[in-house]
């Protein structure tokens, strides 16, 4: 048990911490890539103006999930994980699903150095996959999209919400008690949001659905706990 | 010359190509460590190919999904924008919207007026920095958090199981309450892909129906997908 600790917390954190740095900040200058080569290669650079324009308005829409959305997915991707997902993206429609199926499969529980580790080989293999899958479809291009029936398109829509609901269920049945109080308080967020109730705060508010209900559930879900146990 | 042209020209697609190839550097090198650590603390090969193949069927659905958006992605910012952006940091919805507003910054509204260069650089820039919060936080924390988590914890290890549940529970009931009250055909998949999936987890429990643990996600998500279809 202590040996096991040993490896996991001396070598493998260790090294996942200095490849995530370096690869994370590589991330960081890459992604510039495309910009630079309008810029250098065809010498077309936006005014300045411009660029702060846009960049406002984004970060208004999405700013705060910058924060939320490593904190809310750290304790179950973990320090490996976390690098992965910000790096790649796409995170709650395939990083996490992949990582949570690969969890169930091995029998592993997330938060312990077995789920972390398998979680990671998880997200590892939605990498490839994502990107064999996108490389075909942008070099195939719109002719797959133009032979694809639209009703088949259409259908496509539906996955999205599909695999929410699966997921959902997947981890609702590992804690029968914990989910009523989870959905019951992202419904209500959600309706509340959608009334308005939140619009004096900048871009739609969606952000508070997510805060509210993972910290108000894990807050919920301690509290039940200690009860339970009798710890103060 | 027309944007386009510019947009998928070969020095962009180098620049794209080479970002892409980061992200699978660093899955490459994450998943051989975390292999050979797995097997040092105990795990069996049989347990963590087994999780590998089922991350890969459940792998697909979603990256369906995401090939449907490129490819309407595609068509505004061209191919190696599009390609980029979905296999690095970004997402659909995201992406699409950070187009808009960067065109809109020059003047150009997508739907009415045709894209320019100058629009198109400046939906490039947008993407860029309106992404690269996430990857500077997450790279800035990563190895912070755990320290964190410890020190919430304060040695009471039932917790750390507690709260990935928790956390999981909380962040997808947000993710599915918006379809669930829209009260349209999405309600319909989501709440199918929910009931497919209670019925078929304690099913993947039988010996004899192991598959399923790794088919199970994929057939709830078209099972939903398909319902909602149809009905």
């Amino acid at each position: 048990m202590t040996q096991k600790r040993d490896v996991f917390e001396g070598d493998y954190l260790p090294f996942i911490v200095r490849y995530g740095k370096v690869t994370g900040w590589l991330g960081v200058l890459m992604s510039f890539g495309p910009a630079l080569v309008l810029a250098v290669v065809y010498r077309i650079m936006p005014p300045t103006t411009a660029i702060l324009t846009a960049f406002i308005a984004m970060a208004s829409a999405v700013g705060v999930n910058w924060f939320v959305e490593p904190i809310s997915y750290f304790p179950i991707v973990g320090v490996a994980g976390t690098y992965m997902a910000f790096t790649s993206g796409n995170i709650s429609n395939l990083r996490i699903p992949a990582a949570a199926v690969a969890q169930r499969i091995a029998r592993v529980e997330p938060g312990t150095p077995e789920g972390n580790i398998v979680a990671t080989l998880g997200m590892a293999v939605s990498v490839l996959v994502n990107t064999l899958i996108l490389t075909i479809g942008v070099l195939a291009g719109s002719t797959i999209l133009a032979r694809l029936p639209a009703n088949v398109i259409d259908a496509f829509n539906y996955l999205l919400p599909s695999l929410f609901g699966a997921i959902f269920v997947q981890f609702a049945l590992m804690k029968l008690k914990l989910a009523p109080i989870a959905l019951g308080i992202a419904l209500a967020l959600t309706l509340m949001v959608n009334l308005g109730w939140f619009d004096f705060l900048p871009g739609r508010p969606t952000y508070l659905i997510t805060l509210g209900a993972v910290f108000g559930t894990i807050a919920l879900a301690v509290a039940m706990h200690k009860r339970e146990t009798g710890r103060p | 010359m027309d944007y386009l042209q510019i947009a998928n020209s070969a020095p962009m697609w180098i620049a794209s190509g080479l970002a892409i190839g980061l992200v699978l550097f660093q899955a490459y090198i994450f998943a051989k460590k975390s292999y050979n650590t797995g097997k040092a603390i105990g795990l069996s090969d049989t347990q963590m190919k087994s999780a590998l193949k089922g991350s890969m069927i459940t792998s697909i659905g979603p990256s369906l999904v995401i090939l449907t958006g490129l490819l309407s992605l595609l068509v505004t910012v061209g191919g190696p924008m599009a390609w980029m952006r979905l296999s690095f940091i970004g997402s659909v919805m995201f992406e699409l919207m950070a187009v808009g507003f960067g065109a809109e910054a020059v003047g150009v509204n997508l739907g009415t007026d045709s894209m320019t260069q100058l629009a198109f650089a400046n939906a490039v820039w947008t993407m860029i920095l309106g992404s690269i919060g996430w990857i500077i936080f997450a790279t800035l924390t990563a190895d912070k958090m755990d320290r964190v988590q410890d020190r919430f914890l304060k040695g009471d290890k039932a917790l750390l199981k507690i709260i990935p549940v928790a956390a999981m529970l909380g962040s997808f009931g947000s993710l599915v309450s918006g379809h669930l009250v829209a009260l349209n055909k999405n309600t319909i998949a989501a709440i199918t892909g929910g009931l497919i999936m209670a019925i078929v987890v304690p099913l993947a429990e039988k010996d004899k129906l192991k598959w399923l643990r790794e088919w199970g996600l994929a057939i709830a998500l078209f099972g939903g997908m398909i319902v909602a279809a149809i009905l």
